[in-house]
């Protein structure tokens, strides 16, 4: 137990010490929460009830999706993966302590943004705090499955880049957090409801944890674990 | 004396391309054992095989120890500092790093540095640290020293002298003759997916019989003869370009290398 804890905190200092995942997961999505919350609050009325929820789809699903895999790929596409398994260290360990390492980091982001929004936008804090956190929890869980699968299923860095941005921007432009899914075309909210994106935010949003939102989420969180269990066996051999 | 490692039958293909067709070798206890061939001969497969990092099709191994293992194609993460990936393994090893073996390796200078900061002979001596980390009674270095400069390389063949006299036994893949001469106590030369000797490279010398080269230089260009027999072949040699009246502007003798020798077996000779 101790190695893993050490593990974990370890993973926790090397993510701070690169500045890959310091952009991905505080940089950006805090400079576009400073930007856009002030673009969002001055053009769309009533902008300020959903703000902190939109701004964190944005900033999980950006830390998530174009932070994690790069890590992913480093561990498990080069020779770090031979040198865990020829020192006993256990092969899925480069997988757990990033994805926990994320979700500290993602979860940290989170709660700075829920605190700055109503300071600096006057934006609505979430009427039941602990529905919000607890489907905040949920949603950074499964955005870092998704994740996963990229980080594990494509070898090379360049094309990790390309893979996350095919699945984060869809994500973001068809979650709602741009315009309500009713102005979208049938195919565009029905591909929308593929992505976590689209969940998360109505999880988080309607102050209440609701099994219809949640079951999707669980439905992809699932998925995403049976394809990493694969790909993870498939790297191994 | 017994074997650390005994090989039997050993074969391994990847799809149609049969790499080691099966492998007999062993390496005795405390030993420094070289596994030699040439580029895609099979050595690091093999040596992953037997370190148990890749499967293999059919045959026997058997490893009597701990092992530790310094991999040719090593990494750590970017951000990870030595002495971070030092406790990291150790705690999965649970075991506690030896003060002293870290001191000598010059792993405690490297502290403040972060692993894409180091250079590749700072990078090997890590990775030598780690493989060491669980007290392995059997070390596979592959390549240990590729990439190295001179001063690198002779501060790791020391430190191997050092494991050696402890009683560990090394097992290296190397193409460094020069390293390979000076380590190692036996070699196994890797042909064509078999093991084609394994020996002393005073036997090695003794199975390819002609133990010295003569280089003669004329104005026709350079001739090479072996020999067993340096004096008499000399002197005849001499008197047989006296008589074709051929003007000598150049002699070298020299002992035959393993270099020479090793290229010999691996080329079927």
């Amino acid at each position: 137990m101790g190695a893993f804890l050490y593990g974990i905190s370890l993973q926790w200092k090397m993510d701070i010490r690169s500045k890959t995942l310091l952009i991905t997961c505080y940089i950006v999505p805090l400079l576009f929460f400073a930007l856009m919350g002030g673009i969002f609050t001055s053009v769309m009325p009533g902008a300020e009830k959903t703000l902190i929820q939109s701004m964190t789809v944005f900033g999980v699903s950006m830390g998530a999706m174009i932070g994690l895999p790069p890590s992913l790929v480093e561990i498990y596409s080069g020779g770090i993966r031979k040198v865990y398994k020829a020192n006993g260290v256990p092969f899925c360990l480069g997988l757990v302590l990033t994805n926990i390492s994320a979700f500290l980091h993602l979860f940290l982001m989170s709660v700075i943004l829920y605190g700055a929004a109503p300071l600096v936008f006057d934006a609505e804090i979430p009427e039941n705090p602990g529905a919000y956190f607890a489907g905040l929890a949920v949603f950074i869980l499964v955005s870092l499955s998704i994740a996963s699968v990229i980080g594990l299923a494509v070898k090379d860095q360049a094309k990790t880049s390309m893979f996350s941005i095919l699945v984060f921007l869809p994500s973001i432009l068809l979650s709602g957090i741009m315009f309500p899914e009713e102005l979208l075309p049938a195919g565009f909210e029905t591909l929308g409801k593929l992505f976590p994106a689209f969940w998360g935010y109505r999880l988080m949003t309607e102050n209440a944890f609701r099994f219809e939102n949640l079951l999707p989420l669980l439905l992809i969180f699932a998925a995403a674990a049976f394809v990493c269990g694969i790909l993870l066996r498939r790297v191994r051999e | 004396m017994t074997n650390a490692i005994d090989i039997r039958g050993l074969k391994k293909s990847y799809g149609d391309h049969e790499v080691l067709k099966g492998l007999d070798f062993c390496v005795r206890q405390g030993e420094i054992f070289a596994l030699l061939g040439v580029n895609g001969a099979g050595k690091t497969t093999a040596l992953e095989c037997i370190e148990g990092l890749r499967k293999y099709d059919s045959g026997q191994i058997a490893v009597h120890g701990r092992t530790g293992i310094q991999l040719q194609s090593a990494s750590l993460p970017e951000h990870i500092r030595p002495m971070e990936a030092v406790k990291l393994f150790a705690g999965w090893n649970k075991t506690t790093p030896d003060r002293e073996l870290l001191a000598a390796l010059g792993i405690g200078e490297l502290a403040g540095r972060q692993y894409y900061q180091l250079s590749t002979g700072q990078r090997r001596r890590l990775h030598l640290a780690l493989a060491l980390i669980g007290d392995p009674d059997i070390l596979f270095l592959d390549e240990p020293t590729a990439g190295l400069d001179v001063e690198g390389r002779l501060s790791l063949h020391e430190q191997i002298q050092k494991l050696k006299a402890l009683g560990k036994t090394i097992i290296l893949a190397s193409h460094d003759m020069a390293e390979v001469e000076s380590l190692c106590d036996r070699i196994g030369i890797l042909t064509a997916g078999k093991i084609a000797f394994t020996g002393t490279v005073g036997e090695l010398h003794e199975k390819v019989g002609k133990h010295y080269h003569i280089s003669v230089r004329t104005a026709d260009g350079t001739a090479v003869y072996e020999t067993d027999n340096i004096r008499d072949t000399l002197f005849s040699l001499l008197a047989r370009y006296r008589e074709s009246g051929t003007d000598i502007l150049e002699i070298r003798t020299d002992r035959g290398s393993l270099e020479r020798h090793f290229m010999k077996i691996a080329k079927g000779g």
